[in-house]
């Protein structure tokens, strides 16, 4: 079908050309589909090894030494130690820096796999892929993340062959159903991931383990600043990742995730996930009942 | 949503291939938004006037000082204090958040609750809301709610308004025993009443500072408790009672009956699909 030049195998070219159809849909969602005017025409699939070469240096070279290492290019905020002394215990200075590398390798990796399954959409003379399913899994201990897509590609029914690239969603089924008649048509899925490193100073270790007593500053409850401040910021960062995706439309069925995972003593990193579906307008909601309360008897 | 009763009125077909159409124009942005809720929970919202605005989180740590839960005498009131303090920095946030976007109120909000020796971890993730095309109010006027996008309507629906979210707990020691009592008890089948009365005390003092935020908030009671009591993991002589929920406040001057239709499933147990009976 395509004439540009492809990363598709030369396997899955044939195999596409042969006429039946896979999916990755149940039964009912297939079901479901058929009665859009959705007919699915193949499961369709994207995969992407990264290695994170950066990730695995081990970063904490340098910590505590200056306040200009750390990111480049995206956020940094700095803790001076107030004590003045200089040593494992008391580094000169604490840093949240987002690690933009990190952001950019996960963003190739995952854009790779998309595209990738997007392509096998188009080959196949796809309008779009329903029922989207992506996984990240490590590929032994080496650094290397496998990036995963799949989804079931789906022509629409008695409309012209697409001339644009297909669009995609998470959603399949009867949910999908439900979104066209809520007003909205899916565009693509979304996915950003945000990440910051903490490299903390004295303070926050003290108040972290407990030990703070007269060297916090604060002895006795109080809130630890650093943390709180990169926590926040890494949800921000991942909204405003994804926001940038949506160039006007919305996002919905968002799924934020955060997994915090120490290195070393006060040497944190923080990853934030938002996954939803990209999905716009095109006409306004139909006006809806009040539900109506419903008591089941079995 | 559509049946096929009204098929005539309603084909799914071309208005899927309506939606789709209108992915080939270029739209001029019309003011976007970001939501977890599903597009069950959304349409809940609309059916009472509401629309999702911007998903919104708050988080906050607070610090217990080393040494507190290991001897001493009735509350561990460090551990208590960062518990409440840290909720109530971590609503305080997710209200700027949710104001500065427009909403007027959280739903569905996920709470992460985590308590460890030396500090406890607050987040909060849900999707601030707002009447449709209603103009921003004050931080102080936002709600925000772990009820469901489907039990927000019915709230409402029935004459109901959140107002906040509230919170008691309470880090209670239980007192070691004496040696002899220790060993004179060491065979028995017998209640371990130094446990029983801590918990006891901690549930009062949880309760009772979940019912004073309530009352705070001028509401009138406290729906979808949630509670999660027992020892803590790291101490062995230190029990924990939390306690959880929505406040709410008559909005109307009398509850309103919602009337919930009986329905029997005529469906037979075993489901069966039959690919022919599709149109």
């Amino acid at each position: 079908m395509s004439e540009t030049p492809s990363d598709l195998p030369e396997a899955a070219q044939r195999r596409f050309a042969q006429g039946a159809f896979s999916s990755g849909l149940s039964v009912a969602d297939f079901a479901a589909c058929l009665e859009m005017g959705l007919e699915p025409v193949g499961l369709v699939q994207g995969f992407c090894a990264m290695q994170f070469g950066a990730f695995t240096m081990g970063g904490g070279i340098g910590r505590g030494m200056s306040p200009f290492g750390g990111s480049q290019g995206g956020y940094v905020q700095n803790y001076q130690c107030p004590h003045g002394m200089v040593s494992m215990e008391h580094r000169s200075w604490g840093q949240n820096y987002q690690q933009t590398w990190i952001e950019d390798s996960w963003r190739e990796g995952f854009t790779s796999a998309y595209s990738r399954m997007i392509e096998e959409a188009q080959n196949v003379g796809a309008h779009g892929v329903v029922g989207v399913v992506d996984a990240e899994n490590p590929l032994s201990d080496t650094g290397v993340t496998e990036f995963h897509l799949r989804g079931t590609a789906v022509k629409v029914l008695d409309t012209p062959t697409p001339t644009q690239a297909p669009w995609s969603t998470f959603l399949a089924g009867q949910r999908l159903a439900k979104i066209f008649e809520a007003g909205y048509a899916p565009v693509s899925i979304v996915v950003s991931v945000a990440s910051m490193r903490v490299w903390s100073y004295c303070i926050t270790e003290y108040l972290m383990d407990g030990t703070g007593g007269m060297w916090s500053n604060s002895p006795g409850t109080v809130e630890i600043d650093q943390i709180v401040s990169a926590q926040s910021k890494v949800r921000d960062l991942a909204r405003s990742h994804a926001r940038a995706q949506l160039h006007g439309d919305s996002l919905h069925g968002a799924n934020l995730e955060v997994v915090t995972r120490e290195f070393s003593k006060g040497d944190l990193e923080i990853q934030s996930r938002l996954s939803g579906n990209r999905v716009r307008r095109f006409k306004d909601f139909d006006p809806v009942d009040v539900p109506q309360p419903t008591v089941r008897l079995s | 949503m559509s049946d096929h009763n009204s098929a005539s009125k309603f084909n799914m077909k071309d208005e899927v291939r309506r939606a789709l159409g209108s992915l080939e124009k270029v739209v001029a942005n019309s003011g976007s938004m970001t939501s977890d809720l599903s597009i069950d929970e959304e349409l809940n919202l609309h059916s009472i006037g509401w629309e999702p605005v911007e998903l919104v989180s708050g988080i906050s740590l607070f610090s217990i000082p080393y040494g507190n839960w290991n001897w001493g005498q009735g509350e561990i009131e460090a551990a208590s204090f960062a518990h409440a303090q840290a909720f109530h920095n971590a609503i305080a946030r997710m209200h700027q958040e949710a104001a500065r976007s427009g909403g007027h109120g959280v739903v569905g909000v996920h709470i992460e609750r985590s308590i460890y020796s030396t500090h406890v971890e607050i987040s909060l993730v849900g999707t601030a809301v707002r009447p449709v095309g209603a103009s921003t109010i004050p931080v102080n006027g936002v709600f925000v709610s772990d009820l469901s996008a489907r039990d927000f309507t019915m709230l409402m629906v029935a004459g109901w308004e959140p107002l906040g979210l509230a919170t008691g707990a309470s880090f209670v020691f239980a007192p070691r025993r004496t040696m002899g009592a220790v060993i004179q008890q060491q065979s028995q089948n017998v209640e371990l009443a130094n446990f029983t009365e801590a918990m006891y005390s901690a549930r009062e003092a949880a309760m009772e500072r979940m019912q004073q935020a309530a009352l705070e908030m001028h509401g009138t009671g406290v729906v979808d408790v949630k509670v999660q009591e027992g020892p803590m993991h790291f101490a062995s002589h230190a029990v924990g009672f939390v306690a959880l929920g929505t406040v709410v406040r008559l909005a109307k001057p009398v509850h309103q009956m919602i009337h919930p239709v009986t329905v029997v499933s005529l469906n037979d147990r075993l489901i069966a699909f039959d690919v022919q009976s599709l149109s």
